[in-house]
């Protein structure tokens, strides 16, 4: 052959790059430099993928346009260094076989000449023993090999400048002591000297093909798989039924789904597929046929194990939410002065709990009592709903729960608790007012026991002491805060110590509930 | 600020310079730079920041016996920059840690041109 024309010119390129990327493995192995992260043959593999994609998308007959193509192609997959390397080449090819409809062999060398020189431009400080040694060395020889004989044919030249690219790569450890060290050759080098092979063997006749895909084995944890399953009979159109690579739709089909069987008959293909996105299987699978059978099982809802109770309760605040979670209640429901749960909030959430035979309910709010009750009477399932007015009084009664024992006993221990518990809150006054005698400006500190302000002062700290020292009284032992936003750490420390002080035993929870600074407990 | 430890028989000082030459050395085998010194951009930033250690486009902070480096560079026309500016932090980041045996927690790039040949 003389001269190069575009239709081979793109399976020369596709041979290139089926060649690299059955290597690709091989090259990750011997990435050891400048960085051992061993992924130059994915790398490059990749970037010449779009490179080849570019070009054969690209309708032209003239080799400079396809040349073009595949640059940009490299430039925009370009990946790792040796990518943005290999995109330089061959943009310097490009650059020299522009305005060139058809190349002669003589062409070609310019091309390859130039891709080494544009090469090497973008670099302060090139590495010897690297891809660019490859390229400079296999493009020089091989042009000095068409100058002592003018009658070099294409396949001719492209055999010289791949037996050169070996050589050079092969003496890469000579170059670089990082290379000799780990007693391998430079994997950009060899990514390099694989493209040319794949060309060298288009020009022998022997284009190299892609690997076929092998089957994809069934993950270990394929019984726990989430999602989708999906058994599919597709009947193929005539035009995909003979002589058609199957191995395309495989690819596809991976892209959205994971593969347990594909069994192809002639005119048909079983499939069962693994998905998350049902719908994407579906369009891939479209457009090569009809769907003869189609199946779908959804393995997306969990089977929740049935168990006796289960508990919603209203709370505020990411500290109290994740709080209320461990010691056992299956649903919180979002709550508080301005966010009120509705009465079909709560049904809601009784149905989610579908697994669960009786439902206990802790509104923790007086304001959340009367819609919770107005759920249970609306559902037709069991429902208990415990009379807590506040957080403090909710946490409290959940510690007395008992899963083994009965809906009777249980709601008599949790209401008890709810009841008993002495509680109060600060928080902080939006505007100047006047309570029971209680004088109060904007921005005071406010405490709050059930729904009457007891006090109020500028000083947090006094403000919470003396409504500990106010709720306590002879029985009391233990005493519970929950600290929220505005709650100050320094706060925090002195009213443990004055509480204990009086002989209280302290809980200190972080509730992140935002308004009241402060929940206080006693029991 | 120089890079002060204590070894077994004595101090061991890494000068600013010292640093900094090593990274630029790294920078420079860098594929797709061209350059490390964008001058009036950089005189700008070190007038703003009053940074202290400075040399040729580089500049090296550590807090905690953890480095930050900023790189200003120029890049070459053509390349993929997103991908040459990652190998340039990969490739900082990997020299600098093993020759100092310094956590690096950052690499910033910053482009401050691009070359046309």
């Amino acid at each position: 052959m003389n001269i190069l024309n575009s239709k081979d010119f793109l399976a020369m390129v596709e041979s290139g790059s089926n060649n690299l990327e059955n290597h690709e493995e091989e090259i990750n192995t011997l990435n050891v430099f400048p960085v051992p992260d061993g992924d130059t043959g994915t790398n490059m593999a990749m970037t010449f993928t779009n490179g080849y994609k570019e070009a054969s998308n690209f309708l032209s007959n003239n080799v400079c346009d396809l040349a073009k193509a595949l640059s940009k192609g490299l430039l925009m997959g370009a990946r790792g260094n040796s990518g943005v390397i290999t995109s330089q080449i061959f943009r310097g090819f490009a650059k020299a076989v522009e305005g060139k409809n058809e190349l002669t062999v003589k062409d070609i060398s310019n091309g390859f000449i130039e891709g080494a020189r544009v090469a090497y431009k973008a670099i302060m400080k090139p590495v010897e023993g690297t891809i660019l040694t490859v390229i400079k060395e296999s493009a020089y020889y091989a042009s000095k090999e068409l100058e002592n004989n003018s009658n070099l044919t294409i396949e001719e030249y492209f055999e010289c400048l791949t037996s050169n690219a070996k050589k050079s790569l092969d003496n890469t450890p000579e170059l670089l002591p990082a290379l000799k060290e780990a007693g391998v050759v430079d994997s950009g080098g060899a990514g390099l000297f694989r493209i040319f092979e794949g060309f060298n063997l288009f020009f022998k006749g022997e284009a190299i093909k892609k690997v076929d895909i092998a089957q994809v084995e069934l993950s270990k944890d394929a019984k726990d798989y989430l999602g989708y399953k999906m058994f599919i009979n597709l009947l193929l159109n005539p035009e995909y039924q003979k002589g058609f690579d199957t191995s395309i739709i495989n690819k596809r089909l991976i892209a959205v789904s994971e593969i347990i069987k594909m069994d192809i008959n002639n005119e048909c293909i079983d499939f069962e597929v693994n998905t998350v996105k049902p719908g994407e299987v579906l369009n891939v699978l479209q457009r090569y046929g009809e769907f003869a059978s189609l199946n779908v099982e959804n393995h997306l809802i969990a089977k929740k194990p049935q168990k006796e109770y289960g508990i919603i309760s209203v709370s505020q605040g990411e500290g109290l939410n994740k709080l209320f979670l461990e010691l056992g209640v299956d649903i919180v429901v979002s709550g508080g002065q301005t966010m009120n749960p509705s009465t079909q909030d709560f049904l809601d959430k009784i149905d989610e709990l579908d697994n669960c035979k009786i439902i206990f309910i802790l509104p923790n709010n007086s304001n959340i009592i009367l819609a919770a009750e107005q759920a249970k009477t609306m559902s037709n399932k069991d429902v208990v709903v415990i009379p807590s007015k506040s957080l403090q009084a909710g946490i409290s009664a959940l510690a007395l729960f008992d899963a083994n024992d009965s809906k009777g006993n249980n709601e008599k221990a949790l209401t008890k608790a709810a009841t008993e518990l002495k509680t109060a809150q600060i928080t902080y006054a939006v505007k100047d007012t006047s309570f029971d005698g209680v004088e109060v400006k904007k921005d005071d500190y406010i405490s709050i026991v059930g729904k009457t302000i007891i006090d109020s002062s500028n000083n947090l700290k006094e403000l919470c002491i003396k409504t500990i020292e106010r709720l306590k009284d002879d029985d009391s032992s233990l005493l519970t805060i929950i600290y929220g936003e505005g709650s100050i750490n320094e706060v925090n420390e002195e009213i443990v110590k004055c509480a204990e002080s009086i002989g209280l035993e302290v809980e200190m929870i972080k509730g992140d509930q935002p308004v009241y600074a402060y929940l206080f407990g006693i029991e | 600020m120089p890079v002060n430890k204590s070894g077994t028989y004595g101090e061991i000082k890494i000068s600013d310079n010292a640093i900094a030459s090593l990274i630029g050395s790294a920078v420079a085998e860098c594929y797709g730079v061209v350059g490390v010194t964008p001058k009036k951009a950089m005189d700008k930033v070190n007038e703003l920041l009053k940074i202290e250690n400075y040399g040729k486009g580089i500049v090296v902070s550590s807090k905690n016996s953890v480095l930050t480096i900023d790189l200003y560079v120029v890049l070459s026309f053509g390349v993929k920059i997103p991908e040459v500016v990652r190998e340039i932090q990969k490739r900082v980041k990997y020299t600098v840690e093993n020759a100092l045996n310094m956590d690096v927690i950052a690499v910033n790039v910053h482009v401050e041109g691009i070359k046309v040949n």
